[in-house]
Order: structure tokens, then C-alpha cells, then sequence
């Protein structure tokens, strides 16, 4: 079979950088392991693994109020990470970098403290692209607070529909556009400058779902016009169990507290408290130190490769992946979107994308199979599920062909 | 790192592939005594059953299903295993099928011989996430037989 040819213009050295990963040498089922769900949580390089485990060993203790120097120490690591991930996404200021658990936390954050200041006869668009964590969020603020929830169409390519989104605007009611900035299902990348630019127009602001953006491409939160952005650690190399919100300064010191208790407070009386300055404001509790440590490390280990590098090799992988794709029989790839990360979500004719991902597993290659925490988007494409291949930094060209050469087999298998 | 052959693991028999491809108790009865539906909320599958009843036992079984091969091979053969019993046998081969996929009871290899064709659904013992495909027909069933007044 002849295949199609990869330019990869990256300059990447992938051998030296799958060394980096230990899982990436496991067998699975007796076969290499081709692991091709990194959108749904990626893979940890040594550096992530070395830098939480240096801390256990050498550095831990809780942060903020010990008096004592390894106290002192854990909080200068952890705070350093605020400071690496305010440059990372181009925030203004360090203080507007909240600490959470996760993606899904951070909009659960915004859905609560800012939704608090939302009154009825107001309104939130989001997009028919959702996954749950943006949409389950402001169907809850919209049962407690009567505002609308307004739903931004997509086309059937699979871009947002900016004629309709621009009509759910035009009344001037929407107080915030919550919209994903790549689609973890279609790949879609959304044009977030233009959404921001057409919301704040008419007096709403944007906050952008950034989980898989983050990945594959540099992230600057100014230039996208945005006002409040989220994204999740585990998806970029990191651990799982800590998030980000970037947030406007204004915003966050306008907004009351998403969960009270410890070190999120000013002073404290039985009768009233008052809050600590943002961004402690929004981190209450003992975060997750070793976490964040991790996570300021697959910065710093994603940073030395540079997005112009990571994302002209996942651009090469992803239009290798579908001229790949496209030579197997039967299979259909869900979504054409004028521009696209590394994610390809597919069907095939005559096989569920269960008994896909069963039979892929049995031969060494993880794929995710389901709805993707995207039902409602299900519904509109006329699907129930969906398999879906996602690439990272560590994918080879070799791997897209044992994913397609075993989808031929497997459709051969069932016809 | 070539790869050559497919493993398609002793779960996918090739009674399963077939019966997935060409079901022989897929449609509606005209008529049914009574009707049952599964749904798997985690992939979207679904299976209708629709079952009539003489006095005493099931005369006849259909099931319509949206779902992976496993899914609908279970509803086909599960219809044909049915078809005969009354309403108690019925009841009572779904607690075995169950039992089987949990691997409950003996954890030698002397499966319950009275499952006869079911049995080929015995490797999803290793495959937990995929047991629910097996079951959700019997979801289906034994709902409709909840209804039946026998």
C-alpha cells in the first residue's frame, strides 16, 4: 500500500522525546502500546513525574501560613507556578490566576461567583459543541438564578454558526458567551478573537473553554479578547487534579467567593468574614501543592519545545490522519471545521465504535469511544457515539498507520 | 512497528458477528403482551423487547436494538433462548446469564451448561466495561415481564 507522505516541518526529535514518557514503552495485550486518547487525558514526561516526586521527597509541606522553611519553600514552588502560568496564557497580572481542581471546576466557578451577579431577563450563549463541563454549569445557574440559557447553532461542518451566533447577541441581553476554543469531539478551533470581538460589542463578555486548546497551540488570553479563560493540567502533560481560571482583575475582585474556609479569608469573626485579595479570594483550602508543582513543570517541559514546533507537528499528524483515514473503507470522519486541532472523531459503517475500540485494544491501540461528555452534540450530528483518535506531542506518523491498517481489519472482521 | 493480524479476542465469536449481522428475532410482534426497554445512557444503546404470552409461557420474542455487536447479538440470542420458557424460567436464566458474566459461583472453567449458546458471551468476564452491553436486553426483558400478569 502506498501511503500518503508526512511533512513534518517541526523539527522535533520524537525518539528522544518518547523516551521521556515510561508508559510509552509498555505493551499492552502483548503489543506496542499506540496510545491515541491524549485529549482525553495525556501522558506524563519524567520531568512532570521527577518534579512531583522531588517535592514529596525534598520540599512538601503546606503552604501559606507555616512559619517554618520547608513551609516557606513549598509556598515559593507553588506560587512560582502562578507567576510561569500568568506568562504561559499572557495574563497581565499573576493575581489573576486561580488555582482549581480542573477545567470543570474553573467554569463551575464562574457559573457560581460571576453568575451570582446575573439577574433574570439576562442571558449566557454557549454552543451546540459543548462538552458537559460547559453547559451542565449554566443549565444549574440558569435554574437558580432565571436567566436564559441561549444555544449557538454549528453548521454541519462543524463550525459555529456566527450568522445565528450573532443573532442570539443582537438583543443585547446575553451577559456572557461561554464557548469552547477547540472542540473535543470535532477538532474544531473556534475563531475566539472574532466571538470575543462580536460579544463585547453588544455589552457580553467571553469566557473560553481551553482544555484542549492549551495543548496544541500558544494560548494569549489578551489577544483573544478574552475575559475569563479555563483550562485543565492532566491534558497538557500534567497531573491530574489541578486547573487554571485566568480571569480580568475586575472581574475577580467583583465576584464573591465561589467555596468558603481556609486561606481564602481576610479575617474572621463569628458574626462576619471578609476575603482575602484574588486570587486566594477563590482558592479555599489546602490546594493541591504537589499538583501545581507538577503542572509548572509541564509547562516549563512544553515551553523548551515550543508551540511552533508541537503545533506544526500535530497539524502534519492531523493531515496525515485524515488522508489516512479516508483510504478505510467504510469509516466517516465526523466533522469537516475550517481549522482544527489534533482530534478526529469517527464512525464506521456496519461497526459500533465500541466493538471499534474494544478490538483496537485487543491489538494495542487506545482510542476513546462514546459520547464524549458532549451529548446534546451527539444529538445534532444524528449520532450516539463516535470513536475518536487525538493526538499529543509524542504520536508518530507510524502509529496513524497501525490505527488505520487495524481499522481495515477490524471492518473486514464485521463485513 | 508494523503490526500484521487482527486480534479480535475470544470475545468476538463468530456466533456474536453473525447474529450481530444478520439477527433472526430483530423486528415487532403485531401484537405483543407486553414490551420492555433498555437503555445504556454511557453510549446510547438501546433495545426494545416485545414479547407475547399465552397463559402461562413466552410464544414469542422480538427485540429491536441500536447498539454494538455484543448489544445485539444478546438481544438476538437471548429472544431465542426465551422463546418457551414461562415467565419464572425466564426470570431465572437472566439471574444465571448475569451470574455468568460476573463470573459468580465456580471460577473453574465448568460454566453453567445450561446456558447452551449464551455461553459464548463468557469472555466479557475480562471485559467489564462491556458486560452492560450483554445485559441491557435482559434489562429490557425482564421490565416487559414485569408487566406480564401469568
Amino acid at each position: 500500500m502506498s501511503h500518503p507522505s508526512m511533512t513534518d516541518t517541526s523539527g522535533l526529535d520524537l525518539t528522544a522525546i518518547r523516551k521521556q514518557f515510561p508508559i510509552l514503552s509498555e505493551k499492552v495485550h502483548d503489543r506496542p502500546l499506540v496510545f491515541l486518547d491524549s485529549a482525553a487525558s495525556a501522558q506524563k514526561p519524567d520531568a512532570v513525574i521527577n518534579a512531583m516526586v522531588h517535592t514529596m521527597h525534598h520540599q512538601y509541606a503546606n503552604i501559606h501560613r507555616g512559619l517554618y522553611w520547608l513551609s516557606e519553600r513549598a509556598t515559593e514552588a507553588y506560587e512560582a507556578v502562578r507567576d510561569q502560568v500568568a506568562g504561559f496564557l499572557n495574563a497581565p497580572s499573576r493575581e489573576e490566576i486561580v488555582f482549581t481542581r480542573n477545567s470543570t471546576e474553573a467554569i463551575n466557578l464562574v457559573a457560581y461567583s460571576f453568575g451570582s451577579l446575573l439577574t433574570p431577563g439576562q442571558a449566557v450563549v454557549i454552543s451546540e459543541m459543548e462538552h458537559h463541563a460547559n453547559l451542565v454549569p449554566w443549565q444549574m445557574l440558569r435554574d437558580r438564578m432565571g436567566i436564559e440559557l441561549r444555544i449557538a447553532p454549528i453548521t454541519d461542518a462543524g463550525d459555529l454558526d456566527m450568522e445565528a451566533f450573532g443573532q442570539l447577541l443582537s438583543d443585547g441581553k446575553v451577559a456572557l458567551v461561554a464557548i469552547t476554543h477547540m472542540s473535543n469531539v470535532l477538532g474544531t478551533i473556534t475563531p475566539a478573537r472574532q466571538i470575543a470581538d462580536m460579544a463585547h460589542a453588544t455589552g457580553a463578555l467571553v469566557l473560553f473553554d481551553g482544555s484542549q486548546a492549551v495543548v496544541h497551540h500558544r494560548t494569549d488570553v489578551q489577544a483573544l479578547g478574552a475575559d475569563f479563560y479555563t483550562f485543565t493540567g492532566h491534558k497538557l502533560y500534567g497531573p491530574t487534579g489541578i486547573g487554571v481560571l485566568w480571569a480580568r482583575r475586575a472581574l475577580l475582585e467583583d465576584m464573591p467567593p465561589f467555596m468558603g474556609g481556609g486561606d481564602m479569608i481576610s479575617t474572621v469573626t463569628f458574626e462576619k468574614s471578609t476575603w482575602a485579595n484574588v486570587p486566594h479570594k477563590f482558592e479555599a483550602g489546602t490546594p493541591a501543592i504537589v499538583e501545581a508543582i507538577g503542572l509548572g513543570a509541564a509547562i516549563e517541559w512544553v515551553e523548551k519545545f515550543g508551540f511552533d514546533a508541537i503545533a506544526a507537528h500535530e497539524q502534519a499528524l492531523t493531515t496525515y490522519a485524515l488522508e489516512r483515514l479516508a483510504t478505510v473503507p467504510g469509516l466517516n470522519v465526523v466533522g469537516h471545521p475550517k481549522k482544527r486541532g489534533g482530534v478526529i472523531s469517527f464512525t464506521m459503517a456496519d461497526v459500533h465504535p465500541h466493538d471499534i475500540a474494544t478490538l483496537l485494544d485487543r491489538n494495542g491501540i487506545a482510542v476513546r469511544a462514546g459520547h464524549h461528555c458532549a451529548e446534546p452534540l451527539m444529538r445534532r450530528l444524528g449520532l450516539t457515539a463516535t470513536a475518536r483518535a487525538s493526538f499529543g506531542i509524542y504520536t508518530l506518523q507510524e502509529e496513524i498507520d497501525v490505527l488505520a491498517d487495524t481499522l481495515v481489519r477490524i471492518r473486514e472482521f464485521f463485513v | 512497528m508494523t503490526q500484521t493480524g487482527l486480534d479480535s479476542d475470544a470475545l468476538y465469536d463468530r456466533v456474536i458477528v453473525e447474529r450481530a449481522r444478520a439477527p433472526q428475532y430483530a423486528g415487532k410482534l403485531e401484537a405483543p403482551s407486553v414490551q420492555g426497554e433498555g437503555k445504556n445512557p454511557m453510549c446510547g444503546d438501546k433495545t426494545r423487547v416485545d414479547i407475547a404470552l399465552d397463559a402461562t409461557h413466552i410464544q414469542s420474542v422480538r427485540h429491536t436494538t441500536r447498539g454494538c455487536a455484543i448489544c445485539a447479538a444478546a438481544a438476538d440470542l437471548m429472544a431465542q433462548q426465551v422463546s418457551g420458557l414461562d415467565v419464572a424460567q425466564a426470570v431465572s436464566l437472566s439471574g444465571r446469564f448475569s451470574a455468568m458474566l460476573v463470573g459468580e459461583g465456580s471460577s473453574t472453567a465448568t460454566a453453567d451448561t445450561s446456558l447452551g449458546p449464551l455461553e459464548v458471551f463468557q469472555p466479557l468476564r475480562s471485559h467489564k466495561a462491556r458486560i452492560r452491553c450483554a445485559e441491557l436486553p435482559w434489562i429490557a426483558l425482564k421490565e416487559a415481564l414485569s408487566h406480564a400478569d401469568v
